[in-house]
């Protein structure tokens, strides 16, 4: 047998004002993974830069070039590599991220989503209670039947904290995945960056429509399913495989990269009438803005002195509470 | 059209190469876990290789067919049976409306046993494919496995019935099956230096790996790796484990998904994002070996590969996979 090249990294791009380092990694026969920076980061910038580049790639319209999957700081491109070689699809992905100098210039197409959203509410508690039954009965997430305590605890804060930041802030989103039509959403201010474990080991079921985070990533579950996110409301539909209501006419799925939601509070009454709304009556209207994102005017907002000290202060809290909250 | 009797363990309406344009939407592609078996038996019976078929893993399958048209049976030797007499396999068979199909248990060497149809099988294209997705209940027959009194519909014929009955494969077509598939291999995205030692990725070429019992459709897990070696202490901001990353796209179908120690080949139904990394890629052509691969029984090895060979064999599966196979 001859010797083995473990090089994957086909081709970089040097760091060149506000781009990071580009690096071109191989992934299979089908699929080339491209990734900022060869010390990972988390920073929004990166995710602004990564969807910006996907939409001028794609605008491209390449043969052989099949999709591709933004995430945080990657892009996944899957082709033919029959029709397209690896080497002609990066020289097209070079030639888009040359353009792009300063990420700060980057502005994109952003929807604003407003979702009505359901704090502990009984579906939710549903599946927490079938957790404890079923998979760990002595969860230490789990208080009084629900997470939201055990997130209070970890960021060192009230339950009352927990919602307000869950509902003052707009959500980003990096992407679609893992599950059909789920969104990948980060806080825009970072003063609601909660920030709590995932569950160990993970549940079985989580119910449609329901809120739930790990790590900094906010995730709506969009059709019943397993999960590892700690969980604290439901809101309303995002996902229809019937495609029966107007919104889902198109695509099954809602969100679309670069979406931002916010959150407000109603009763559970109100999220199930809506879902009557959505899923039979079919004429639930969702309150959708269409908008500009610009990084300039949001780098403008995060860097600002009274941003940063109350993203400041969180993190003291959140030092405070992971030291308190039990490890799951 | 079929009218199932017994579902079996997990019997799928597939098609190949499955619903391919939405992992951005977390959709994986699905598709015939085995796309050889399935691609041979459509040959046999006129249909172009992609055409929908019945997947049957496990076994247990009976179905009675309400019109008359031609089959053919590929994969696992499940010891197929029409009206009760042996009916032979990688061939196609003439069945008449009334006719029972039976099938006992996976084979000595495999795990999935496909039928062919005349036609391919008639479900809604669902997103371009007619593929099942279980994990996402959509696709195929109503988005799940087949249970007693569904009832399957049949496409039209691409050619005359009669000029496919007792159509044979060439000796050398039927493939191959072991206890230890050998998989060819691409490196990447994670490899070493900056994710796994050079020993680390040695390591995962140099062993076999024992196919776990709790596989499905949406992953293939392996036994632990417990001398795979990480090139860094932690995953740093991703988290404590150094299999953790940020969030990145998982290739889907193929790429072997490093869960701490565990191994796990992310497949058919599996998840398009996650937060662990990736170090090495099943090549499209060897796709299918895992679909026969038998859990809790048999074995997989990885063999490095070249982008050049991956391409080329792709090509020669493309061959197989044609007229050119049939005697």
């Amino acid at each position: 047998m001859g010797q083995r090249d473990y090089n994957v990294i086909l081709d970089r791009l040097p760091e060149a004002g506000s781009r990071p380092e580009v690096l071109f990694r191989q992934a299979g026969d089908g699929f080339l993974q491209v990734e900022y920076g060869a010390v990972p980061r988390f920073n929004l910038v990166d995710s602004f830069r990564v969807l910006t580049i996907n939409n001028a790639v794609k605008a491209k319209k390449i043969k052989g070039l099949y999709e591709t999957v933004p995430g945080l700081r990657t892009n996944l491109f899957h082709f033919d590599p029959e029709a397209l070689s690896v080497r002609d699809l990066i020289s097209a992905i070079k030639e888009e991220e040359e353009k792009l100098a300063q990420v700060e210039d980057i502005e994109f197409e952003s929807r604003l989503i407003l979702l009505p959203i359901a704090f502990e509410d009984s579906e939710t508690k549903k599946a927490v209670e079938k957790y404890v039954r079923e998979v760990r009965p002595d969860a230490p997430n789990v208080i009084n039947g629900y997470n939201i305590e055990y997130m209070a605890l970890c960021n060192g804060v009230t339950v009352e904290d927990i919602k307000r930041m869950v509902c003052g802030t707009e959500w980003y989103n990096s992407g679609n995945g893992f599950w059909p039509g789920g969104g990948f959403f980060w806080p825009l201010d970072p003063r609601c960056a909660i920030v709590v474990p995932k569950y160990n080991p993970p549940r079985t079921w989580t119910p449609e429509g329901t809120v739930g985070i790990g790590g900094p990533c906010l995730y709506v579950y969009p059709t019943p399913t397993g999960g590892g996110y700690q969980l604290f409301g439901r809101t309303i539909p995002i996902f229809q495989f019937a495609q029966k209501h107007p919104l889902f006419k198109e695509s099954p799925t809602f969100f679309r990269a670069g979406d931002r939601i916010r959150f407000h509070e109603v009763s559970e009454e109100e999220v199930l009438y809506i879902y009557k709304h959505v899923h039979e009556e079919t004429d639930y209207e969702y309150d959708i803005t269409p908008g500009i994102f610009k990084v300039r005017d949001w780098l403008d907002f995060y860097t600002s002195e009274e941003v940063q000290r109350g993203y400041k202060e969180l993190l003291a809290k959140q030092e405070a509470g992971t030291k308190i909250a039990p490890k799951v | 059209m079929l009218k199932i009797i017994n579902g079996g363990i997990e019997t799928v309406i597939e098609d190949w190469p499955g619903r391919i344009g939405y992992l951005d939407n977390g959709m994986s592609s699905s598709g015939a876990f085995d796309n050889v078996a399935l691609g041979l038996a459509n040959i046999l019976v006129g249909n172009p290789p992609g055409e929908a078929g019945i997947e049957i893993a496990g076994g247990y399958f009976q179905a009675e067919f309400g019109i008359d048209t031609v089959i053919s049976i590929t994969g696992t030797d499940m010891k197929p049976t029409l009206n009760g007499e042996p009916v032979p396999m990688w061939e196609a068979v003439e069945v008449k409306k009334g006719d029972v199909v039976k099938f006992s248990h996976f084979g000595e060497l495999g795990f999935r046993a496909y039928i062919g149809v005349a036609g391919g099988i008639d479900v809604p294209f669902y997103l371009g494919s007619k593929s099942t997705c279980l994990f996402g209940s959509y696709g195929g027959f109503e988005g799940r496995k087949l249970q007693k009194d569904d009832i399957i519909k049949f496409g039209k014929p691409y050619q005359a019935l009669s000029a496919l009955a007792g159509r044979k494969l060439k000796k050398e077509a039927i493939p191959r099956y072991s206890r230890e598939w050998v998989l060819r291999a691409m490196p990447g995205p994670n490899t070493c230096p900056d994710y796994l030692t050079k020993e680390g990725m040695d390591y995962l070429y140099e062993n076999s790996f024992k196919i776990q019992l709790n596989s499905n459709r949406s992953a293939v897990r392996l036994a632990e790796a417990k001398d795979l070696a990480f090139a860094r202490p932690d995953g740093g901001v991703a988290g404590g484990h150094p299999s953790n990353v940020l969030d990145h796209a998982y290739a889907i179908r193929g790429t072997l998904n490093i869960c701490g120690n565990t191994p796990i080949l992310l497949i058919a139904d599996g998840p398009t994002l996650g937060g662990y990394m990736n170090a090495l890629q099943v090549i499209y052509a060897d796709l299918w070996k895992v679909g026969q691969g038998t859990p809790g029984r048999d074995f997989v090895r990885f063999i490095y590969c070249t982008q050049e060979e991956a391409i080329q064999a792709r090509k020669e599966q493309r061959e197989w996979l044609s007229e050119k196979s049939l005697a």
